[in-house]
């Protein structure tokens, strides 16, 4: 527990934070808003007191109410694990700029929460699903996933879209007509 | 009457469907195997001696289908044994046992390998050039095959002694990559097509130091022909081109390795890389050919560096080759003479050794048991015998058995390699090929022709 | 289980035809109503491209071609299917395609309890499970407040020491049957049966150990345990050196691995690489150091660094650690304390609401675990951070600029386990 880490906190991100910080074991947390995530990173990552170079883990969080997205951070100048919980996205239209700018590394890891639970990490190159198949239509770590009837009803039940060769008729009533058309491009 | 009419009617009908499907078959095959036996014998007899005359006044053709028939028959238990010699020895050195549960030791492994492509499904992939991708096994195989043609087995078994001999090795040999580029193209795979480049800019890139570094042999024997140079090299050990050519061997047996596709120069078939190279498609029978051909290649690489640098069929010491056992004459038993002997040695040799077996084992060892084991110590035992006297007696197994005993030495050679190498990558083989293996075989070649020249003056 | 909604549930889908009169999904005859062209088995997903970079990627130049080096491979290190675009046989980009193994392993614990936990997170590096115990086992013990007993911490030291010996001999063996070294694998898997034996001796299981408890283990050691650590101990310095000797020396394999896959200082930063990647590009950053959990401020032993940041770079490294590892196993033999092997804990986990992060040093790198507890019976999220995710993150910038042969020689060297991965 650092107090020390408390004060140049506090010092630095005096407008951004929204609530104490929170210091428990060895991990220190402060929240913020969802819009001053470049921010917020930018000056723990430059501040010649603060140095966190290392990005530990980007997670999404949905607590029943609001989405979060919880970042974990690493100094060299710190015994103290950093938390940031960028608070308050809302559950219909989860939106949080993306951390790529500063480490190319969270692009994956947003493509993770935003396949798990919808966040859009606005300036993220590549937002696409990473684990569930292209065109899956929920998010599965979200409290109101409810699998059976995502499954059913996803277009991906049954279709092998990976690749062009085995798609199915398109929308035909004979049943031996061809291979879908390739997209017109 | 109705009832007979309709009995004679159905009898065909009924008898038919009582029949069991084997009784079926016999029923149609029976006759057919008569009639084909009535047509074969005369045939024989009325086709027979016309046939015969033609024969005898041919004879040269004779002998050489004879020995192309053998050659091609040779190679099939070439490449079995080969294959459970890698088998068998790359699994030791991985401090494995390898296959150990068909036949003794394993060893009936490749006869199973060899059945089981046999019965695998026969298809081409989408797409495929169906043409082309069959013919692809065929060319591969058979351009290794024929190269066998010149290699000196013994003193007067060599399948054909061109004067040309190894323009024609080297020329037939390099038409194997035609048929690793059509099994490339052919296979409607990317991984196939980069396989089969890769292969081809290896295996071109290597023939030629392969090439210059057997023209010094060329020089030092004065001809071309693998029979000729196997004699300049016959009169003692220090006569062999080896010795004199070390540079050569050695920029050979780098550059064989590489025409050979082996560890470690097998990017071709780099399986961790492009899945089977060449052969991603290839199943079945196809695949088996290619496997083949791989390790018949790997026995004439082998066997043309034995003859080209190591002697050949000639003996590392001297040996009087030849000891007359002409107090036996074989003619003068007769029939009755042979099969009493045959009978004695295998039924009572058997018997013989099948007891000891028995008396050995005890209660482990059942009556079958015993009487199997106690053939095959007999069978091995007369081989043995047989072997060594026609050792003593005739030359040409003499010269066999040298010929096998350094070829196989180099195909271990070979093995060992492969399980002790990691692949070399692409483009540092073909930097190796072109910067350092050229350059020394052509330094080689300079040497030695200046050497000719100025020893002759 | 949430309650089935209606009656519409997913039936099988094979032979069947579709509402419409549409054929069978499933129906493996494919009617081509169209010429074989160059262009059917092409990578190239059937949809527009959803992101720019997707757009960039699958538009090819001219004398460009896509290989698919899929999921089905001889040496993609489990279900990993990566589409590269080559120019003849230089790698111009690599686009990952991720999730054949996903198991959903996040969801699947915020159902479970606490115990329950550790069972299931077990598979997600397969090869070393003992870590991603140990990061979970830590994240619970932060929220509970439960001070595990010196003698279980020393255990936990110990165990997790000899299972990262078994994991690098692995990847040594691995790296070199993916250049081609068919010896080496072979050897490797002789030294990690071994540990994996001594760990079922300790743990009865030889993979997915489900070892670790919150406060902590699950068992002391035992007669059989130790006499095989002994008897191993007495021959681990000169079988290290002799297998790495193998590979070491080789003229092949160095040539292979050195100057190739350079991941520099910056760039892995930038990437958040942990581990023996992190320290082959030179920064010395280790959990066990850094931020020190367990025992590990008593134990001495080094962190080996090097700077070039190559394949060949990474790969020594791991030999390093190894040494590293027998030295800590040795010093955890000579000073285990006596004592309980489990904290006093009540049946029923019910943690105060709350979050905790712990993170281990894994083989492969940093292992983190993020757990928020709602006060009831087990995790209310469960968010694991895998350090494999992060190495093949690496593989787009890697890779380009270097031979389709080298692709193995990179990504073999990164250590990636498909389920860490693919969660």
């Amino acid at each position: 527990m650092d107090r020390t880490l408390e004060t140049r906190l506090e010092a630095r991100l005096a407008d951004h934070l929204r609530g104490p910080v929170y210091q428990r074991h060895d991990e220190t947390e402060i929240r913020i808003e969802a819009g001053s995530v470049p921010e917020v990173l930018r000056i723990l990552h430059d501040a010649v007191d603060l140095r966190f170079e290392i990005l530990a883990d980007l997670a999404g969080v949905d607590t029943g109410e609001v989405m979060q997205v919880v970042y974990h951070l690493w100094s060299p100048l710190t015994s103290d694990w950093l938390r940031i919980i960028a608070d308050g996205l809302s559950r219909d239209d989860p939106r949080v700029p993306s951390a790529t700018f500063l480490w190319i590394g969270a692009e994956w890891l947003e493509r993770e929460a935003y396949d798990m639970f919808g966040i859009v990490f606005e300036g993220n190159r590549d937002l696409r699903r990473i684990f569930m198949p292209p065109d899956y239509t929920s998010f599965p770590l979200r409290k109101d996933f409810l699998l059976p009837d995502d499954a059913a009803r996803s277009p991906g039940a049954g279709v092998r879209h990976v690749e062009r060769a085995c798609a199915p008729a398109a929308l035909a009533d004979d049943p031996t007509a061809g291979v879908r058309r390739a997209p017109a491009s | 009457m109705s009832s007979v009419g309709g009995f004679v009617r159905g009898f065909p009908g009924q008898f038919w469907r009582r029949l069991s499907l084997q009784e079926r078959l016999a029923l149609i095959f029976a006759p057919l195997a008569i009639g084909a036996g009535v047509v074969t014998v005369l045939a024989i007899v009325l086709l027979g001696p016309p046939f015969l005359d033609f024969l005898r006044a041919n004879l040269p053709l004779v002998r050489f289908a004879v020995a192309a028939t053998a050659i091609l028959l040779m190679t099939v238990p070439t490449a079995f044994v080969i294959i459970y010699l890698e088998l068998k020895v790359i699994a030791r050195m991985n401090l494995r046992v390898g296959p150990n549960r068909i036949g003794p030791w394993g060893s009936a492994m490749s006869v199973v390998h060899g059945l089981k492509v046999l019965s695998k499904e026969d298809f081409a992939p989408t797409g495929a050039d169906t043409t082309v991708f069959t013919l692809a096994p065929v060319v591969t195989y058979m351009a290794s095959v024929m190269t066998l043609l010149v290699i000196p087995f013994a003193p007067g078994l060599i399948g054909q002694d061109l004067n040309i001999g190894l323009l024609y090795f080297f020329a037939v040999g390099g038409l194997t990559v035609l048929g690793l580029l059509m099994a490339g193209w052919s296979s409607f795979n990317k991984y196939s097509l980069l396989g089969g480049l890769r292969s081809a800019a290896q295996i071109i890139s290597y023939e030629i130091p392969l090439t210059l570094s057997v023209v010094g042999v060329i020089l030092l024997a004065g001809t071309m022909s693998t029979n000729r140079i196997v004699l300049a090299q016959s009169g003692s050990l220090f006569d062999w081109f080896v010795f004199k050519q070390p540079l050569a061997a050695l920029v050979f047996f780098i550059a064989a390795t590489a025409e050979a596709n082996r560890t470690p120069f097998d990017m071709t078939e780099a399986d961790s890389e492009i899945v089977a190279g060449f052969a991603t498609e290839y199943s079945g029978m196809r695949f088996g050919f290619f496997f083949f051909a791989e390790y018949v290649n790997v026995f004439i690489v082998s066997a043309l560096a034995a003859t080209l640098f190591f002697g050949g069929w000639t003996a590392p010491f001297n040996w009087p080759l030849a000891y007359n056992l002409n107090w036996f004459n074989p003619w003068s038993l007769g029939f009755f003479g042979w099969a009493a002997i045959v009978l004695t040695v295998l039924v009572i040799g058997s018997e013989f050794f099948a007891v000891i077996v028995k008396l050995l084992g005890g209660r482990e060892w059942s009556a079958w048991d015993a009487m199997g084991l106690g053939f095959l110590i007999d069978l091995v035992l007369v081989v043995g015998v047989l072997g060594l006297a026609g050792f003593i007696a005739f030359d040409w197994v003499q010269g066999i058995f040298w010929f096998l005993v350094k070829t196989y030495a180099f195909v271990f050679t070979f093995v060992w390699m492969r399980a002790t190498l990691p692949r070399v990558r692409v483009d540092q083989l073909m930097g190796f090929a072109w910067k350092w293996l050229l350059p020394a075989s052509l330094l080689n070649l300079f040497v030695t022709a200046t050497a000719v020249v100025l020893l002759n003056r | 289980m949430p309650p089935r909604r209606g009656a519409d549930r997913p039936t099988s889908t094979r032979e069947k035809p579709q509402a419409g009169g549409q054929p069978s999904t499933d129906d493996p005859r494919i009617i081509l109503d169209r010429q074989i062209g160059a262009d059917l088995f092409e990578p190239i997903p059937p949809y527009p491209p959803r992101t720019e970079r997707e757009g960039e990627f699958y538009t090819l130049a001219d004398g460009e071609m896509f290989l698919n080096v899929g999921p089905h491979h001889p040496a993609t290190h489990g279900v990993l299917r990566l589409v590269v675009k080559l120019s003849g046989e230089q790698i111009v980009d690599v686009d990952p395609v991720l999730g054949y193994l996903h198991r959903g392993v996040e969801k699947i614990c915020e159902n479970s309890d606490y115990y329950h936990v550790i069972d299931q997170v077990d598979p997600l590096e397969y090869i070393s499970s003992l870590f991603q115990e140990w990061a979970a086992v830590l994240s619970f013990e932060k929220l509970m407040d439960v001070t595990v007993p010196r003698r279980a911490e020393y255990i936990r030291v110990l165990s997790g020491e000899l299972l990262r010996i078994a994991s690098h001999t692995l990847y040594m063996g691995f790296l070199a049957l993916d250049l081609g070294g068919l010896t080496p694998i072979l050897y490797g898997f002789i030294e990690r049966d071994e540990i994996v034996e001594m760990l079922a001796a300790l743990t009865g299981a030889r993979m997915l150990f489900n070892y670790f408890r919150i406060g902590g283990v699950n068992g002391d050691l035992n007669h059989e345990f130790m006499s095989r650590l002994g008897d191993w101990m007495s021959r681990a310095a000169r079988q290290t050196e002799a297998s790495a000797g193998l590979l070491n020396e080789n003229e092949i394999f160095v040539r292979r691995t050195r100057g190739v896959g350079i991941l520099d200082r910056a760039t892995a930063l930038r990437f958040g690489v942990t581990g023996g990647n992190l320290r082959a590009a030179g920064v010395p950053f280790d959990v066990r150091r850094a931020h020190p959990y367990s025992v590990y401020p008593e134990l001495d032993f080094n962190v080996p660094t090097r700077t070039e940041g190559d394949s060949l770079a990474r790969y020594l490294i791991r030999v390093d650690e190894v040494r590293e590892s027998i030295k800590i196993i040795d010093q955890c033999l000579h000073n285990m304390p006596d004592g309980p092997v489990m904290a006093r804990l009540p049946r029923l986990l019910r943690p105060h609401p709350g979050r905790a992060w712990g993170a281990c040093e894994g083989p492969r790198g940093m292992m983190g675990v993020y757990s928020i507890s709602d006060g009831s019976d087990g995790p209310f999220r469960f968010r694991i951070h895998d350090p494999s995710f992060i190495n093949m993150e690496t593989v787009p910038t890697l890779l380009p600029g270097n031979l389709l042969a080298d692709t193995m020689a990179i990504v073999a060297s990164l250590d990636p386990v498909m389920g860490g991965i693919d969660k």
